[in-house]
């Protein structure tokens, strides 16, 4: 065996490199020319059960190119019921522990300015009990002392140019055609980048899989023509989503950026969200 | 030319060559497709099972009752709002609708508190008839037909 790996000269090595790199180029030509042929529908992945409710055809004919999602949220509607987090994590399997969360409310409670004191307001208090999903108790602060008082939803805000999407060094984040900022779990390593770079806070990783996670823009449901699990369910109406490009699903949008003062959250930051808030407060940020 | 010439130039081709197999192999096929992403990932992403059924699902059978919810304060309300998500039901009658469990859940939203807007309807459940389950005088499908106790 010895004298035999001592025999095979330099010549005999290259031509068998050689060899071996022409193979595995036309094993790339054949498999890619396959590929490309007009094969029969690649069946949908985690399917193969039932199909989709009868409200929510097939995703199969749906071009991401045609379409551009946006949510609009009235902060002087929101009422705290949490609702929109509970189905947020029903409907996208959010792991049920706390501070896991693709949405979340924020209740802000600022108190009225000590006697004799030149302030318009007083401190802030900002809090979100296990992300506001079971409701909110009392607050800490007596009814007598508040100035005012409200709660702010907060989700991913889809940013046009994003500060995730720049820091993941794999491609396992990235901007779709319909503009949702989107993670693919099958290419993300885990590394946590986006994760910090998130001015918003709104990536977790999953202790799980290892990999990272966020709002999706209900992309399953979107994609069937039915609303996001949050816009669903929200009983006053404080949340509103629709597609940009389609003009009818556009309008109740378009009318509230009309009625409303519109704001971004952190605009100082170039992000661009496609979130955009009426009723915002100096205090949110 | 000479044979040193030949064989650099025989090293650059298997370089070359070698990346290319490389990045065939490695790199997914649809990588490329949109942008600098994986363009299968946004079909997977659309294939994943759908929870909740949403309104329409629900006013397909039950007409009457979405029709009257429809004339009243409730009307932009979601039936699986409170019901729960219930694609199940939705997709499979027979299967049983969820009850809803806690017969105060009423004031999950119509609990006074300081943070909510002060034109939204709230009550203080301890003022408010503090022993009585609210359905005992309130349809939530119409919330303002009130029927005497």
């Amino acid at each position: 065996m010895k004298t035999k790996m001592l025999a095979f000269s330099r010549r005999q090595t290259l031509r068998a490199l050689g060899k071996a790199l022409g193979g595995v180029l036309a094993w790339e030509w054949v498999s890619s020319a396959r590929a490309a042929s007009p094969k029969t529908a690649e069946p949908a992945p985690g399917g193969g059960g039932k199909p989709p409710a009868s409200a929510a055809t097939s995703p199969k004919d749906y071009d991401p190119t045609k379409h551009s999602w946006a949510m609009v949220i009235d902060v002087g509607k929101c009422i705290g019921c949490g609702l929109c987090v509970q189905a947020c994590k029903e409907e996208n399997h959010v792991i049920p522990e706390p501070f896991y969360f693709r949405t979340w409310i924020e209740r802000y409670v600022t108190k009225k300015p000590q006697a004799g004191s030149i302030e318009a307001q007083g401190e802030t208090i900002v809090d979100s009990p296990n992300g506001g999903m079971d409701g909110f108790p009392a607050s800490l602060v007596p009814k007598a002392e508040i100035l005012k008082s409200f709660y702010v939803p907060k989700l991913c805000n889809h940013c046009t140019d994003s500060p995730c999407i720049q820091a993941c060094p794999v491609g396992a984040t990235f901007d779709s055609p319909d503009g949702v900022v989107l993670v693919d779990p099958t290419y993300c390593i885990g590394c946590g980048f986006c994760i910090q770079a998130c001015p918003y806070g709104c990536r977790f990783l999953n202790p799980i899989t290892r990999t990272a996670e966020k709002c999706t823009f209900c992309y399953h449901r979107v994609t069937r023509g039915l609303k996001t699990a949050c816009v669903e369910v929200c009983p006053t109406g404080a949340r509103l989503c629709g597609d940009m490009k389609d003009p009818a699903s556009a309008e109740p949008l378009r009318r509230f950026v009309r009625e409303n003062k519109v704001q971004v959250l952190k605009p100082h930051l170039g992000t661009h969200p496609k979130l955009l808030y009426a009723g915002l407060d100096k205090e949110v940020r | 030319m000479p044979p040193q010439i030949q064989r650099l130039g025989l090293l650059v081709v298997a370089i070359v060559g070698a990346y290319f197999a490389a990045r065939g192999a490695l790199r997914p096929r649809s990588f490329g497709q949109y942008g600098w992403y994986r363009g299968a990932a946004l079909t997977e992403l659309s294939a994943l099972p759908v929870t909740f059924a949403g309104r329409a699902a629900c006013a397909e059978c039950h007409t009457e009752t979405v029709g009257r919810m429809e004339k009243s304060k409730h009307k932009e309300l979601a039936c699986e709002a409170c019901h729960g998500a219930n694609l199940e039901h939705s997709e499979n009658p027979a299967t049983t609708t969820r009850k809803i469990a806690n017969p105060r859940f009423c004031l999950r939203c119509h609990e006074a508190n300081p943070s909510r807007p002060a034109k939204f309807p709230q009550v203080d459940p301890s003022e408010h008839f503090s022993d009585s389950a609210c359905l005992e005088c309130h349809q939530p499908h119409a919330p303002t037909e009130i029927s005497s106790k």
